[in-house]
């Protein structure tokens, strides 16, 4: 399990991180994100998600060190502070770490598109076609799947300007005064936060791809803090923009706030915005796919081509045994805790530990 | 005519057995001579369709009977024609007499033979340029002979750094291809790959440059064209310069260009003769154009079958005014009218020109009238449709323009499926499928992926020409500065 070298012609530039922290970050928790952390900070709850985007890039920072150690990814990190065994079993975790992940981007879209769009799709036909979308561009390699990044950033980005819609209507005494909560409640929301701001995690995996990563901190920086202000005034704005009373019963703020979307062309625009979600969850699908790929093929050396298909076939059974509503919203919260656990827990306390390890191995 | 591979079979050829072939040709002949001075008997052989007989009759013949023709050394000091061989092996013959050689046989000196060039070059004279026609702009196109055409480019470009090598492919056809390049800018290695895979070519016969194209590509199953293919001199000579590759196949009024990228097969040469914010203006009318003739019959599909609330009130009324009576459902009758206009453009372009004509008009008024009346179709979608092939003919690359026409047909399907939604899954396919896809190993879609800012300048833009002193970053060139800025630009401040 040597960390193998990447031939020149399959690394990204340094800048395309930029768009892979973004394209990674946004995925579904944006459409609904504002009432959960309004349940546990009201108002102030755009604070918590600046707290927790000056701790996103304290970790940010610790993944980047970390990789920086070996020159590889996070299990070549794990391989050299722990032995070849824990760097195995840690590649499994993390391919099922990406195979939750990636069903909860599949299971939770096919929910919004039931409710908002077609009540009656069905879920075995919409996630084999987008996930054979999906391994046919893992199939393309990093290159593309980064490209697809690219583009699902660039290409949904004009949906920022019809949230100047909502502003006519913003009230933004909502938000007075400021700091009301305790700052245990702020730190609840965070938590609740994080699952919507994760998905910079990547970098631990693609960093052995990025054609001089030196550079590309700053671009992965970059990212992270765009996101994070993007989520504050999308936040803000639905504050001001819904009533206390309102938001309570507004289960997708995002959605609901296009619905004050005219054009003269275009009556209700909340579905051009669903279907949109379409190239916003790809990259999210296709990167987790092949991260997941990838690992697969570290851990047992099948191919990434075959594994890819594998983890596609086991994802679609998976969909087809879910319900609609109560099996998701568990669902949900499982892959919260995961995934906070790995990226705000784990990552640091890798981090300390492996500080502890050079120093113990260099006496 | 018989495939002389045949010869190959003869270990030892028999110096007269070369004959026994060629003799079942009825255009082949042979004819003997006896010199005034020597009396030596010299023998002509050659296929009279392939030569010209005027060489032979003004040039060779009085030479070869009149002056002292003791050896075939002799050939090159009396015959007054440049190209002159003398071979000894007879598995040439075959070869020679086929590319318009003359055969020269001494009765004294059976070993060897001498060949005289007398190619009958049958060329049609220059004509404009049909397909990508300028108003404004140089009025030449290329022909099929291939000399006539390097012709035209070494004309443009009168360098001895551009290059040309020449190769022959196909077993049959021995057709010539000219790889066509400028020392010192192109980068080597996107010349060796387009040698490389032109020497791979394993194949009989070659029709057209349109199947080199087809050989050629990255990735041969794809709807895009990835080798751009132009008729315009000017044009292959401005690419020439721009660094990249130019290949040339014999009996091809085409040249092709190679690397290419997706936003090349949207700009018209005519761009840059024009003002460059009019260029820029044409352009951006051209990508509106394409995007619309690709989407607006999906999205009307997706909309009547499935997100009508997506219309707003006022255009609801009429769409649903004009469908009212029409029994079929959007996506049949969006298939009828596409498939309609599909018909009359293969009618069109299978018939003469002046029928062709009456056919546009027969199709378009009363067919189109005529469904709207039967009320078989509604009329808005009958706008809609034609709208749409007209988006799809201003692409300036003809071969992009069927791309676009048939990319309509998937869209539709998908609208059918899943409304608004399947629009934006077909287009992620789009995407993805573009992004996989290589020009000689270059990025398709650059610059716009990987983002290439300064290459922007030509892409939904035509800057203006001193802006654009640097090559395309894709390509790799080994001069990367075309000119000097400071020098083209000249600045000169208010008073001076």
């Amino acid at each position: 399990m040597q960390s193998q070298t990447i031939p020149n012609n399959l690394k990204i530039s340094p800048y395309l991180v930029f768009y892979v922290m973004i394209s990674m970050q946004i995925g579904i928790g944006i459409l609904g994100y504002q009432r959960i952390i309004a349940d546990y900070a009201g108002h102030d709850a755009w604070i918590s998600i600046l707290i927790l985007g000056v701790y996103i890039h304290i970790v940010l920072w610790m993944m980047y060190k970390l990789c920086e150690m070996v020159n590889g990814d996070i299990i070549t990190v794990h391989e050299f502070l722990f032995g070849r065994f824990i760097s195995k079993v840690a590649s499994f975790a993390f391919v099922l770490f990406y195979i939750t992940y990636l069903l909860s981007f599949i299971l939770n879209f096919i929910e919004v598109i039931q409710i908002w769009m077609f009540p009656d799709i069905n879920n075995f036909a919409f996630s084999v076609l987008f996930l054979l979308l999906a391994i046919y561009i893992v199939y393309g390699g990093l290159r593309t799947v980064v490209g697809i990044c690219f583009f699902g950033t660039i290409l949904p980005a004009y949906l920022v300007f019809t949230f100047t819609f909502t502003l006519k209507y913003a009230d933004f005494t909502h938000l007075l005064p400021i700091w009301e909560h305790k700052f245990t409640e702020l730190l609840q929301a965070s938590y609740h936060m994080s699952l919507t701001s994760v998905g910079f995690e990547a970098i631990l995996f693609i960093y052995p791809f990025i054609n001089q990563p030196q550079k590309s901190k700053k671009w992965a920086h970059i990212g992270v803090a765009t996101t994070t202000i993007f989520y504050t005034v999308l936040a803000i704005i639905a504050f001001s923009y819904f009533s206390k009373k309102q938001l309570e019963n507004t289960i997708w703020a995002t959605l609901s706030m296009w619905q004050m979307v005219q054009f003269p062309f275009v009556e209700r625009f909340e579905y051009i915005g669903v279907a949109n979600w379409c190239l916003i969850l790809l990259p999210n699908i296709c990167l987790s796919l092949w991260i997941a790929s990838r690992l697969l093929k570290r851990a047992t050396k099948l191919k990434q081509r075959k594994g890819a298909i594998l983890i596609s076939a086991i994802s679609v059974i998976i969909v087809t045994f879910f319900e609609k509503g109560v099996d998701i919203e568990r669902f949900n919260q499982i892959v919260e805790r995961m995934s906070f656990a790995f990226v705000f827990v784990y990552v640091p306390l890798l981090y300390c530990l492996s500080l502890i390890i050079k120093k113990v191995k260099k006496t | 005519m018989i495939p002389l591979s045949i010869w190959d079979k003869f270990k030892k050829i028999k110096n007269d057995d070369w004959k026994s072939l060629l003799k079942l040709s009825t255009d082949f002949q042979s004819t003997y001579y006896f010199n005034e001075k020597t009396n030596e008997r010299f023998g002509f052989h050659f296929y009279a369709t392939l030569v010209d007989e005027q060489i032979i009759q003004e040039s060779a013949l009085p030479a070869l009977l009149t002056k002292k023709f003791e050896s075939l050394d002799d050939l090159h000091r009396i015959v007054p024609i440049a190209d002159i061989h003398i071979l000894k092996n007879p598995r040439d013959i075959e070869q020679k007499l086929l590319n318009g050689y003359v055969l020269v046989t001494l009765d004294s000196d059976k070993n060897r033979f001498g060949f005289i060039a007398a190619q009958k070059e049958i060329v049609r004279s220059l004509s404009q340029p049909e397909i990508e026609f300028s108003v404004i702009g140089p009025k030449e196109a290329f022909v099929e002979a291939i000399g006539q055409n390097l012709n035209l480019i070494r004309k443009r470009l009168p360098i001895k750094e551009l290059i040309s090598q020449e190769y022959t492919v196909g077993k049959l056809s021995k057709t010539k291809v000219a790889v066509l390049h400028i020392e010192g800018i192109t980068n080597k290695d996107n010349v060796d790959t387009v040698k490389q895979r032109i020497k791979n070519i394993e194949i009989d016969t070659i029709s057209d440059s349109s199947n080199i194209v087809e050989l050629l590509s990255d990735n041969s199953n794809s709807l895009f064209p990835q080798l751009l293919d132009t008729e315009r001199p000017d044009r292959v000579a401005a690419i020439l310069a721009e660094g990249k590759i130019a290949i040339i196949v014999d009996g091809s009024p085409h040249v092709l260009i190679a690397p290419t990228t997706l936003i090349e097969f949207f700009s018209a040469f005519e761009d840059y003769f024009l003002n460059w914010i009019v260029a820029t203006f044409f352009r951006l009318v051209r990508f509106f154009a394409v995007v619309f003739s690709v989407l607006v019959t999906p999205i009307y599909v997706a909309a009547m079958t499935y997100q009508y609330e997506l219309i707003p009130p006022d255009l609801l009324g009429i769409l649903v005014t004009s469908r009212r009576t029409i029994p079929l459902p959007p996506i049949l009758e969006a298939l009828f009218l596409e498939l309609t206009i599909e018909l009359l453009r293969e009618a069109g372009a299978r018939l003469p020109t002046k029928v062709g004509q009456t056919i546009g008009i027969v199709g378009g008024i009363v067919i189109g009238t005529a469904s709207v009346e039967a009320g078989l179709t509604s009329n808005v979608l009958l706008i809609f449709v034609a709208l749409g092939a007209l988006g799809s003919f201003t692409t300036p690359v003809y071969k992009m323009g069927n791309t676009i026409r048939v990319l309509r047909f998937p869209f539709l399907l998908f609208a059918q499926f899943w409304g608004v939604l399947g629009i934006l899954f077909c287009f992620c396919i789009l995407i993805a499928h573009l992004l996989r896809l290589t020009s000689l190993g270059r990025p398709f879609l650059a610059p716009i992926y990987p983002l290439r800012v300064a290459d922007m300048k030509d892409t939904l833009i035509r800057a203006p020409l001193q802006k654009m002193y640097r090559r395309p970053h894709v390509l790799r060139t080994q001069k990367p500065k075309r000119f000097n800025k400071k020098k083209a630009e000249n600045p000169k401040d208010i008073d001076e």
